[in-house]
């Protein structure tokens, strides 16, 4: 593999924007960087993370230089007419403010090739709604860092069918004390453990939309 | 009756004062505030360890001194006596004696960084956010010589600007007075903090009714779960906060 694949996994931001600049300058496509560099870099992240070698600081470094590569790549991308893997409107769930979670998610989907459009945290029903409708986004990721708040969000799934706006796109829920048990009691169509498996689970959702 | 409490040390004056005073006799133990940021399954595995330890020959029920706390009774298991525990939320709901007035107040003051005597003298880098769980699950040190010691100074510096990015959305400072303090120091070391982060102030006048009802014995359905032997606790994120289920 290449030196962008090496300072992605590294966490390394400036040699991840030099790795990506020369390879650009040599040549290389942008989407093949994505395809054949950052995304396997990325799972491979994801992978140690699952195994205890990584954790979330080197969750939060590796994200970081694959921002920094992708600062370089997606004007082309975006020039050249490609595609993203998705767009998704994220947000923390209404009253709550805890977002190191959401952030990296966000991060993680961005390198993972989808289109963020972040929220920010202390994220209303209506507002989640209206990006959706905005920016006709497949996935909405709803996270929660407390029990009190993860009502809430029951009522962001409710909201999106209120709005007609689901089964067409697809409801992603998180958060340290959000369960699988939780996610299916409350109908949403995703639950990740980790921030680490969010991008695999999207990617999913994906394929089964366009099924 | 003779009833055993296990508690987190975040209550610990609430709750000798108010067994200080029960018609019972209760037996204290204490568990370090650290098992908030294990995350749920890694404290509920401690919980039931302790609980499971408690003879059952020389006790009529176990009191738990904790609320729902992130998911970290979700699963807790009856075996041999009785598990008796608070509905609500957090510690927070505690010391304000009713889960309404935290809803109410949580639901008007968003970004509220809530402190206690225990929050205070108990355990150190007494973080209510995600960053305790990062640094407990991960072994990362995180201030901010630590972080650049480990990662260097470039992406030291990032990691410790990610993980106080939190602070960015807190305004005010709530210190929750129950009664048990012994002056004004620890209202004095909230307010310096307050002023330090630049923060609002509040001191709020708290409540040892849940304390005082739990170590009594006064175990009404609407405020405490009783959970008899071959159930669990399940968190049901309604009004009622948990409820009991058979172990299957």
């Amino acid at each position: 593999m290449s030196d962008l694949y090496d300072a992605v996994l590294n966490g390394d931001a400036k040699a991840a924007a030099e790795a990506t600049r020369k390879a650009l300058e040599g040549g290389a496509a942008a989407l093949e960087l994505v395809q054949r560099e950052m995304v396997p870099a990325m799972d491979e992240v994801g992978r140690r993370f699952e195994c205890e070698d990584y954790f979330v600081p080197e969750l939060l470094l590796s994200a970081r230089a694959m921002k920094a590569a992708l600062a370089l790549i997606r004007p082309l991308l975006t020039a050249s007419g490609a595609q993203p893997a998705g767009r998704v409107v994220i947000g923390t769930v209404k009253g709550d403010l805890h977002d190191i979670g959401k952030n990296l998610v966000a991060s993680l989907l961005e390198g993972g090739g989808f289109e963020v459009i972040d929220l920010g945290a202390d994220v209303s029903p209506d507002r989640f709604v209206e990006a959706v409708r905005a920016n006709a986004a497949n996935l909405v990721c709803v996270s929660a860092l407390l029990t009190v708040t993860m009502p809430g969000m029951k009522t962001v799934v409710q909201a999106m069918d209120a709005a007609g706006l689901r089964p067409r796109t697809k409801v992603m829920v998180g958060g340290a004390p959000v369960t699988q048990r939780f996610a299916d009691e409350i109908g949403a169509d995703g639950y990740g453990e980790n921030a680490a498996v969010a991008v695999a689970i999207a990617r999913k959702l994906m394929a089964a939309q366009a099924a | 009756m003779r009833l055993k409490l296990i508690s987190c040390e975040v209550l610990y004056r609430e709750m000798c004062a108010a067994v200080a005073r029960s018609p019972h006799q209760v037996d204290l133990e204490f568990l370090p505030k650290g098992l908030h940021d294990l995350g749920g399954d890694a404290m509920r595995a401690r919980l039931q360890e302790m609980a499971d330890r408690v003879d059952p020959h020389s006790y009529d029920a176990i009191l738990l001194g904790y609320a729902l706390c992130g998911n970290g009774v979700a699963g807790l298991a009856s075996r041999a006596l009785p598990l008796v525990i608070p509905r609500a939320h957090d510690c927070i709901a505690l010391l304000m004696g009713s889960r309404e007035r935290y809803r109410v107040y949580f639901e008007n003051n968003p970004g509220v960084y809530f402190r206690s005597t225990g929050w205070l003298e108990r355990g150190e880098n007494l973080d209510q956010s995600i960053l305790g769980t990062v640094r407990d699950r991960t072994g990362a040190c995180y201030t901010l010589g630590d972080l650049i010691a480990r990662y260097g100074e470039d992406n030291g510096r990032y990691l410790f600007e990610q993980f106080s990015s939190y602070q960015r959305h807190y305004r005010q400072l709530t210190f929750i007075a129950t009664g048990v303090e012994p002056d004004d120091r620890f209202e004095r070391q909230a307010l310096d903090e307050a002023a330090r982060r630049g923060w609002r102030f509040e001191s709020l006048r708290g409540d040892l009714r849940f304390f005082e009802k739990l170590v009594g014995g006064e175990w009404d359905e609407n405020e405490f779960l009783v959970v008899p032997p071959g159930w669990r606790v399940k968190p049901t994120y309604d009004g009622g906060v948990i409820d009991k289920e058979p172990i299957p």
